[in-house]
């Protein structure tokens, strides 16, 4: 059996605001297999990007990962220094972000920046040499003349150009872990779309695994191989892709999938959207966090009284991992 | 409440002919650029290029298309917010251009505009209620306490509560801000309402909120609305009828079964099977799906042909497709399409909503 390329276990962080303790990320736990490619959903405020940045070691005072192992290839880099951390980030584990207009230097050439990620874990490196990398990464990411466009600044890229900068930065130095953090938001479906083959590629050139963040459920249903629902900062539901589909059996990911806008369901009125907001993390409810807008559980007090352990379910798709008191109802007996 | 009525209602059925609300007819519009190929010139860069349709009152037209279409433009100039460069647009058969100042504020007051970002679109000194009720001040309508009641009312309509009304932006959510937007739009009882991509910036579950919304305001106000996004499922779900812009033409308008189940524009069928559908087995979906290559082109390099010829899987290097614009036809009663081959190329995966 592979080792994992990431296994993160009991990860919580916090925020330490005036207005009480934030509980961003509260207790996660999976392991990632080499290439695969796992997709994070949730609503703004569920922890996604908290998580992502706690597994980077980027979670900045007031916060504060407060405890948990986030083993990669074999070592714990949540106990690493900040400096020792630094060589990881950026060559084994690295990060894409939504908008890249912000992770790029508007006033540097896209070249220079790349080459600036080259150098950071390569010094050695000749100038020249990193520069034909550098036209070698935005090659691999389908950057036409990429020579020539290594001396253009950031504002002459398109949007779409400028996602898959950020995705060469990040592929610079062979990462075997790649979080990306909505990287397809803001694109148009067809370059969304140019985006996901290149992430294809990648996975499969590199042996890189994909965390992706995102709240479009489509996209995790074509690019991923499995999925954690999040929600108040844990993992509520995580299975293979396809479970949640054809079986989401957590309350809130039948929400989360119900309120897609879905053509075929005109003539049956207003969208179920989900009620009511997710709660404040300082203050969350004693049960299940959900309890307070969920469909089964709101008017039961076992759901508001009690926190609902994991149960290991096994759905048409495969197994599940669900944090809610009626899991093992809502599967019907499925022989194994 | 039921969407039927609106949404339910068979699209492009028999119905009298009646004076569409709105109309472009030939609309055109171009900007100075500054060029460096041009050293520093200004030249005129031609945005929209002869766009010709027609919005029925109460009814959801959609303006699809990726970004860089004109379709924000577009809707800019069918409020009179930009000039036109060329062609005409009517409001219930009148030339916005033949009326006076006076005239064209009061057309304002039927006309308005919900946008995408309702961070950047609320001034964050000002109170929701204060952001709300503006807009009858600028129209000097009513006097304090009508216009304290109707926008207390308007905000109720939109789930926000009388204490809500004191608090500046920032103490909102997305989502509610987003409300407050529309609000501020439907104060003044408009009949024609422009929405400019007003659910992407949020989460899906408030995006569904908001699209409840929407619909509810339009049953219950008898509007019409102008739709713009480019996200085709919520397109699909919300419009009753569809244009598709590229580089500043209409590619095909349709109404929606047509247009996504049948369409025959190549861009619209490239465009449509992109979408990812939240349903299981994607991964096999999606690795059989051709994808379209290359860009949005520049406006800058306007073919002489087609617009999308480069792009085209169908009329990519074809000879009439780079040295002739096609002419818009009807292949039948309400759907129009601007291509050589129109149907040449089949849907694949059942457009936006196949499940």
């Amino acid at each position: 059996m592979d080792p994992f390329a990431l296994s993160v276990r009991n990860l919580s962080t916090v925020y330490e605001t005036p207005g009480g303790v934030v509980h961003a990320v509260r207790d996660v736990s999976f392991d990632l297999r080499q290439t695969e490619r796992l997709g994070v959903v949730g609503e703004s405020g569920s922890g996604k990007s908290a998580l992502a940045l706690s597994i980077l070691g980027l979670i900045d005072p007031p916060g504060r990962v407060t405890g948990g192992e986030i083993e990669l290839a074999g070592r714990d880099i949540a106990k690493l220094s900040d400096r020792q951390l630094g060589a990881v980030r950026g060559k084994e584990i690295a990060l894409v972000l939504q908008d890249p207009m912000s992770a790029l230097d508007p006033v540097k050439t896209i070249g220079s920046q790349i080459i600036e990620a080259i150098a950071v874990h390569e010094p050695e490196l000749r100038r020249s040499a990193a520069r034909k990398r550098a036209a070698e990464l935005l090659r691999e990411v389908d950057i036409a003349q990429a020579d020539r466009r290594l001396d253009d600044y950031p504002h002459q890229y398109s949007g779409g150009m400028r996602q898959r900068v950020a995705i060469a930065i990040a592929i610079a130095n062979n990462p075997r872990v790649l979080i990306a953090d909505e990287p397809t938001t803001a694109l148009d479906v067809t370059t969304q779309a140019q985006v996901l083959s290149l992430l294809d590629r990648l996975v499969e050139e590199y042996r890189a695994a994909v965390i992706l963040i995102t709240h479009n459920l489509g996209i995790v249903s074509e690019f991923c191989d499995s999925v954690a629902v999040m929600y108040a900062g844990r993992f509520v539901e995580s299975s293979g892709v396809d479970h949640i589909f054809m079986a989401p059996t957590h309350p809130y990911s039948e929400a989360l999938l119900k309120c897609v806008p879905n053509p075929e369901r005109l003539a049956d009125g207003p969208l179920p959207a989900i009620t009511g907001f997710p709660p404040d993390l300082s203050r969350l409810p004693t049960g299940c966090s959900f309890a307070p807008r969920c469909p089964l559980g709101r008017e039961v007090a076992r759901c508001h009284e009690e926190a609902p352990r994991r149960y290991e379910v096994t759905g048409p798709a495969g197994p599940a991992t669900v944090e809610c008191h009626f899991a093992e109802r809502r599967i019907p007996a499925v022989s194994a | 409440m039921s969407a039927q009525g609106i949404a339910g209602a068979p699209a492009g059925a028999a119905r009298e002919p009646e004076q569409p609300i709105l109309q472009a007819e030939a609309l055109s519009k171009s900007f100075q650029v500054r060029s460096e190929a041009r050293f520093g010139r200004k030249h005129p860069v031609t945005v929209l290029d002869e766009i010709s349709l027609s919005v029925r009152r109460g009814e959801s037209f959609g303006l699809v298309g990726e970004s860089g279409c004109g379709k924000s433009t577009l809707a800019r100039c069918l409020l009179r917010l930009l000039d036109l460069s060329g062609g005409r647009v009517l409001f219930e058969g009148v030339d916005l251009a033949s009326l006076d100042r006076d005239q064209l504020r009061a057309l304002r007051r039927r006309m308005q505009f919900v946008f995408q970002d309702p961070f950047a679109s609320l001034d964050p000194r000002m109170s929701a209620g204060a952001i709300v009720e503006e807009p009858l001040l600028i129209h000097g309508i009513g006097d304090h306490d009508e216009r304290r009641r109707a926008t207390l009312e308007m905000l109720g309509e939109v789930g926000l509560t009388e204490e809500q009304a004191g608090r500046r932006p920032h103490a909102f959510s997305g989502g509610q801000r987003q409300r407050i937007g529309i609000a501020r739009a439907f104060v003044l009882r408009p009949e024609v309402v422009i929405l400019d991509e007003p659910i992407s910036a949020l989460d899906v579950s408030v995006q569904a909120q908001v699209l409840n919304l929407l619909r509810r305001l339009q049953e219950q106000f008898g509007l019409t609305y102008v739709f713009i996004s480019h996200d085709l499922a919520a397109a699909e779900y919300f419009c009753d009828r569809v244009a598709v812009l590229y580089l500043g033409q209409v590619m095909e308008l349709a109404d929606r079964a047509t247009l996504f189940h049948r369409p025959l524009h190549p861009y619209s069928v490239s465009l449509l099977s992109a979408v990812p559908v939240p349903t299981a087995g994607g991964r096999r979906r999606r690795a059989s799906r051709p994808q379209l290559i290359g860009e949005i082109g520049s406006v800058e390099e306007r073919p002489a042909g087609c617009p999308f010829e480069p792009r085209c899987p169908v009329g990519r290097g074809r000879d009439i497709c780079r040295a002739e614009r096609p002419a818009i036809t009807q292949p039948a009663d309400g759907h129009l399409v601007a291509c050589h081959f129109p149907g040449e190329l089949a849907v694949g995966g059942g457009g936006a909503s196949a499940s």
